[in-house]
């Protein structure tokens, strides 16, 4: 039960009697070797999300960006042949019009406000505001349409010019004269598109009255101003009547003409909450979690949305019971952190790209000209040190916030990193090591010299690190917080720490240590952690074995109840303690959530009564009264059972319930009740 | 305590500004109408979460210095609105400019934090426990500061409520304290006021559970959950002219007003913002840190136009855990810096003015050669509002390790 209970989101039904069969060793065993566990049920259930098998480059392609769609428009870029993608290219790019004169009646007020402006100024006003939009919207928890199809990022205006050969920004250069007096062109074209669009409205409305294929085709066929106007009913997850019926793949088509990013942020949210309620590689899937969260990226960050399926699938799980260091370096490499964390962008003062080639020897025993100063850098090209990753890397990927760095030591990690940049991130491209971004000379991290050698530099300050004891302390001292209590025995994590750093940050060792401690079985520190939205959630639909058939609406819950999956801001991802997590607010969610789930009324969620009270298993008889039934379920549902005052409290109900014919005691009523008891909460 | 005739001078300098509206408590003491004998005095925290940069916030603009430091991301003498010929606000803080002119707004420059950490998180942690450099608090400031002052018969689960989904570090602690996302779904089983009956199941399991986390943050709960549906805070709509701009901010604050108009028995509240962590393109006039502004000057604007006469009661502060590098860096960005600007806005603040000395930008003047030195410990400016606005002298109780002598207040409160 324990093991049950911590190595997994929760207990289904039969669960227990499974594991006693097999043997708890054994059963631990086999968790921690998940490639033995078949997990075809799982596969079949994730197969419509098709973003979730998709390269980050197909992802780029077929979900275009802004950035991407600004490539477009400048010509840099050519329209996709293929009529599906074509279309959804096609809408994006009308609203990016729109928005554009928009953006550019701002700009050429600005600007006759300030006569002196630069065009590259007003490009990187315009960029920015832009951005702002992303930053505002990412409190809307990744739903939103607004939040993603506004949003050339923040990398819009650095990657272009570093990829990109002297093209001005598309918003500057197309952005019209100062001070217009009448309508401008585009005015007029605006105009003709609203009016085209009252037109576009109606024939939007006529579309679910036609069967699926046919409705999908004509939505294709239709012209630009309909499409845009059929996008627009999409908003908000509204507009499920237009999806009625219709195949994954076109439903995906669908939605990403509203929202192309969204789609795939959306459907590896939706994945996360499958995974956890149906994996059977379930340590594996909890592990998976807790790395995404200790190298935490935040998904609404620009481009990160088209990035963190990569990162998931090919940083974070292949090494999620692998070693600390593979996965140090994998993150470090990730497209997914280096834009996170800036560093991406991050340039040493004294570099190619900073102050240009080298001089030539000078004199007769090579010395060089005086060293030469960084100049202020008149472009918008990046060309200074960005602290950000090198900070994070120590305090939470690695030392932890006492970890007797300084803020010398930040400075010179961040200078070891310059150069570990994105090829082309908005199109989808991969981790590469960028000499002419990187600060020359040797360094000074944590007392050790590291000589100059390029990428090597870095590889060797995370070898360093990962072999630190303060980081096998730190790492060490997490797992026990997230498998034992949010205050672990100090001799456990000592003992954890002292397998991490004799197996060289192997974490299946480290954690096989942690299984076999005393204090994991420690009457003490059972139930001793309170659940997170998201383990009480998928332990609840573990416990119910519903039957999830939309994970969206459960996701949206998520965002609701304080912990949109992916959806952390800072870089220390979500807190698994108790007191972030226990709060009026949170606990009314609890309940109500709860009531829903076991009531029907979750929108995506089927549960079965029959599979609540035990009767749909053969030869099991459904229980006979109120009683009956309140004890049936305290088995299935709450694993460990529930203490006398829940029990009588729920009797009370009952009993109260049985006199008056308006509320019939029933499985929903009780299962409910019981999902929302304060046992519940805990594992 | 001389406010009415400190508020009359107030309001014959409104004849001059003679723009922006008047809450009619300024005019209803000006002219003189007896007030209540005991009345219920709030404090609200805002906390803007990711390090705001104070310097783009309000402006030293006669500093040559800060214009040479920040080639790209300064803002341009000629946008900022001035306030006394050497600072000015952003141009996105417009909805302040009355407010300033009206003289409930105060500004502390180059406050904070003294300790040195520059890690998000250590240093919000450390302006919430209110003892920086020390991690072993485990309760916060604004928690304690209500330990020692006058509470209703019975207490208000409504004394300390956070706006949010859970309780922060700056309320966590022995008093009791709610956290509210949303008013409507503050209930079980049904929107507004249509309770489930299986509320009162859940309210027993909670209160007769042995967990003491879960018992009492239940039983709180259950509390406050009755006294809201009592009070029907839906009856008070934002009042005319209170437009909170759209977001998780407008909407903290919209409600926050709606629970203090309700009559809920609010003495402390706190609302945060997130949005301020700009490494990279910052933007000057436009961009990011313009729209964040825009978001927090118009949210807090309507706060106080939605208060009316109940603001002058009310104390609102504003913090964040450090400034910005007063250079900009090769992004177009700041990075994480030292001291930073808070602001005081309330009835009882004595306002239009810039407190602090200003510590200069000049190389020798910076902390650590790179950030805004600090000149205003943030206890001193907290101490004040605990100490001489809400009543609580035990102030060592509230900041322990901190002496706050009453005779260095700046004395921004009238």
């Amino acid at each position: 039960m324990q093991a049950l209970n911590r190595l997994t989101f929760g207990a289904r039904v039969g669960d227990v009697q499974q594991v006693m069969a097999m043997g708890v060793e054994k059963w631990i065993d086999l968790q921690l070797h998940p490639e033995k566990i078949d997990d075809s049920a799982l596969n079949s259930r994730l197969a419509p999300l098709a973003t979730l098998r998709m390269s980050t480059k197909e992802i780029a392609e077929d979900f275009p960006n802004p950035q991407l769609l600004n490539q477009v428009m400048n010509g840099r870029r050519s329209m996709p042949s293929d009529p599906i993608r074509r279309a959804i290219y096609k809408v994006q790019l009308a609203r990016f019009q729109d928005r554009k004169n928009e953006a550019g009646k701002n700009a050429s007020i600005v600007a006759a406000d300030r006569p002196g402006n630069t065009a590259s100024e007003r490009s990187a006003m315009t960029a920015n505001t832009a951005q702002e939009s992303a930053g505002a919207n990412a409190q809307n928890t990744g739903m939103t349409a607004a939040a993603s199809d506004t949003t050339p990022s923040a990398g819009i205006d650095a990657s272009a010019d570093m990829n990109a050969s002297g093209n001005e920004n598309m918003m500057a250069a197309s952005a019209p004269p100062a001070a217009p007096v009448k309508m401008t062109p585009e005015e007029e074209a605006q105009a003709r598109r609203r009016e085209d669009q009252l037109y576009a409205d109606l024939e939007v409305q006529q579309l679910p009255s036609l069967p699926p294929d046919q409705r999908f085709k004509k939505i294709l066929d239709m012209p630009t101003a309909s499409q845009v106007a059929f996008a627009e009913s999409l908003r908000g997850g509204k507009g499920l009547a237009f999806l009625e019926g219709l195949s994954p793949k076109q439903r995906e088509t669908l939605l990403a003409m509203n929202n192309p990013l969204g789609v795939v942020t959306n459907e590896l949210a939706q994945a996360k909450l499958l995974r956890a309620v149906y994996s059977q590689r379930q340590l594996d899937e909890v592990m998976t979690d807790f790395w995404v969260n200790h190298f935490n990226v935040f998904i609404d960050k620009g481009l990160d949305r088209l990035l963190v399926t990569s990162y998931e699938r090919d940083v974070i799980r292949p090494r999620a019971l692998g070693k600390f260091e593979d996965l140090l370096v994998a993150t470090a490499k990730s497209p997914a952190m280096l834009f996170y964390l800036d560093n991406w962008l991050s340039v040493g003062p004294n570099s190619v790209r900073a102050v240009g080639p080298p001089p030539r020897p000078y004199g007769r025993y090579g010395r060089r000209y005086p060293p030469q100063q960084p100049q202020r850098n008149q472009g918008r090209r990046p060309s200074g040190l960005n602290e950000n990753y090198g900070r994070e890397l120590l305090e939470l990927h690695t030392l932890s916030v006492n970890g007797g760095y300084s803020q010398r030591d930040v400075t010179e990690v961040a200078k070891v990193f310059t150069g570990w940049t994105i090829d082309k991130p908005a199109e989808g491209g991969e981790f590469k090591y960028e000499p002419r971004m990187h600060e020359p000379g040797s360094k000074l991290v944590l007392g050790h010299r590291i000589k100059s050698k390029g990428e090597g530099e870095g590889l060797e300050v995370l070898h360093l690190l990962a072999t630190n004891p303060q980081t096998a302390h730190f790492i060490s001292l997490k797992l026990a917080e997230r498998f034992v209590s949010d205050n672990p025995p100090p001799a456990l994590v000592d003992r954890m720490a002292k397998t991490f750093l004799n197996k060289k940050g192997d974490i299946r060792e480290v954690l096989s240590t942690l299984f076999h401690s005393p204090e994991f079985w420690d009457d003490g520190t059972y139930r001793a952690k309170v659940k997170t939205p998201f383990e009480f959630v998928a332990s609840a639909l573990r416990a119910t074995g519903a039957e999830v058939e939309d994970a969206l609406p459960l996701t949206r819950q998520l965002a609701n109840m304080g912990m949109p999956l992916y959806g952390a801001q800072p870089p220390s991802g979500y807190s698994m303690k108790a007191e972030t997590w226990v709060s009026s607010s949170a606990l009314l969610n609890r309940m109500n959530f709860a009531l829903a789930l076991t009531g029907g009324k979750m929108r995506g969620v089927k549960v079965d009564a029959a599979h609540l009270d035990g009767s749909a298993v053969a030869g099991n008889p459904a229980p006979t009264g109120a009683s009956e039934t309140l004890s049936t379920l305290e088995g299935e549902l709450v694993a460990g059972g529930v203490s006398q005052q829940t029990h009588d409290s729920i009797v009370t109900q009952v009993q109260t319930s049985e006199k008056s014919s308006a509320h019939s005691p029933d499985v929903s009523m009780i299962g409910g009740l019981l999902l929302g008891s304060p046992e519940f909460q805990r594992r | 305590m001389g406010i009415t005739r400190r508020i009359f001078l107030r309001n014959s300098a409104l004849t001059v500004v003679g723009t922006a509206a008047v809450p009619s408590f300024l005019a209803r003491a000006a002219w003189g109408a007896a007030e209540p004998a005991t009345r219920t005095k709030r404090l609200v925290v805002i906390f803007q979460r990711g390090a705001a940069d104070g310097l783009n916030i309000v402006v030293p603009h006669a500093e040559p210095q800060y214009y040479a430091m920040r080639p790209s991301i300064s803002i341009p003498r000629k946008d900022v609105i001035d306030l006394d010929g050497f600072f000015g606000l952003h141009p996105s803080l417009a909805p302040f400019k009355p407010l300033w002119q009206q003289r409930q707004l105060a500004i502390v420059h180059a406050a904070g934090s003294p300790d040195p950490n520059r890690s998000h998180f250590d240093a919000q942690d450390f302006m919430e426990s209110g003892t920086p450099g020390m991690k072993a608090t485990d309760d916060g400031w604004l928690n304690r500061s209500l330990r020692n002052l006058q509470h209703g018969s019975p207490r208000s689960p409504f004394e300390a409520i956070s706006m949010g989904p859970s309780i922060p570090r700056i309320l966590s602690g022995l008093e009791p304290a709610v956290a509210l996302n949303s008013i409507n779904d503050f209930t079980v089983g049904g929107h507004n006021g249509k309770a489930s009956p299986l509320a009162s199941t859940f309210e027993a399991m909670y209160g007769h559970s042995l967990d003491t986390v879960l018992h009492s943050t239940g039983e709180e709960t259950f509390d406050a959950v009755k006294m809201l549906k009592s009070a029907d805070p839906a009856k008070y709509q934002p009042a005319p002219g209170a437009d909170y701009p759209r977001g998780r901010f407008g909407d903290s604050m919209r409600q926050l007003a709606q629970l203090i108009k309700a009559n809920l028995g609010v003495q402390v509240a706190f609302a945060d913002v997130g949005g301020w962590d700009h490494h990279v393109n910052e933007g000057a006039t436009q961009g990011q840190i313009a729209t964040v502004l825009r978001d927090f000057s118009q949210s807090l604007a309507a706060f106080w136009t939605d208060l009316g006469d109940l603001g002058e009661d009310t104390v609102v502060v504003t913090m964040s855990e450090f400034g910005r590098t007063a250079r900009e860096n090769g992004n177009r960005g700041t990075d994480h810096g030292h001291a930073n600007v808070m602001f005081v806005l309330g009835g009882p603040v004595k306002g239009g003015k810039v407190y602090g000395r200003w510590p200069g930008l000049d190389q020798s003047q910076l902390y650590e050669g790179r950030d805004l030195a600090l000149t205003t410990d943030f206890r001193q400016v907290l101490g004040e509002a605990v100490a001489r606005h809400m009543g609580n002298k035990n102030l060592s109780e509230v900041f322990p390790g901190y002496e706050n002598q009453p005779g260095k207040f700046l004395r921004y409160l009238g």
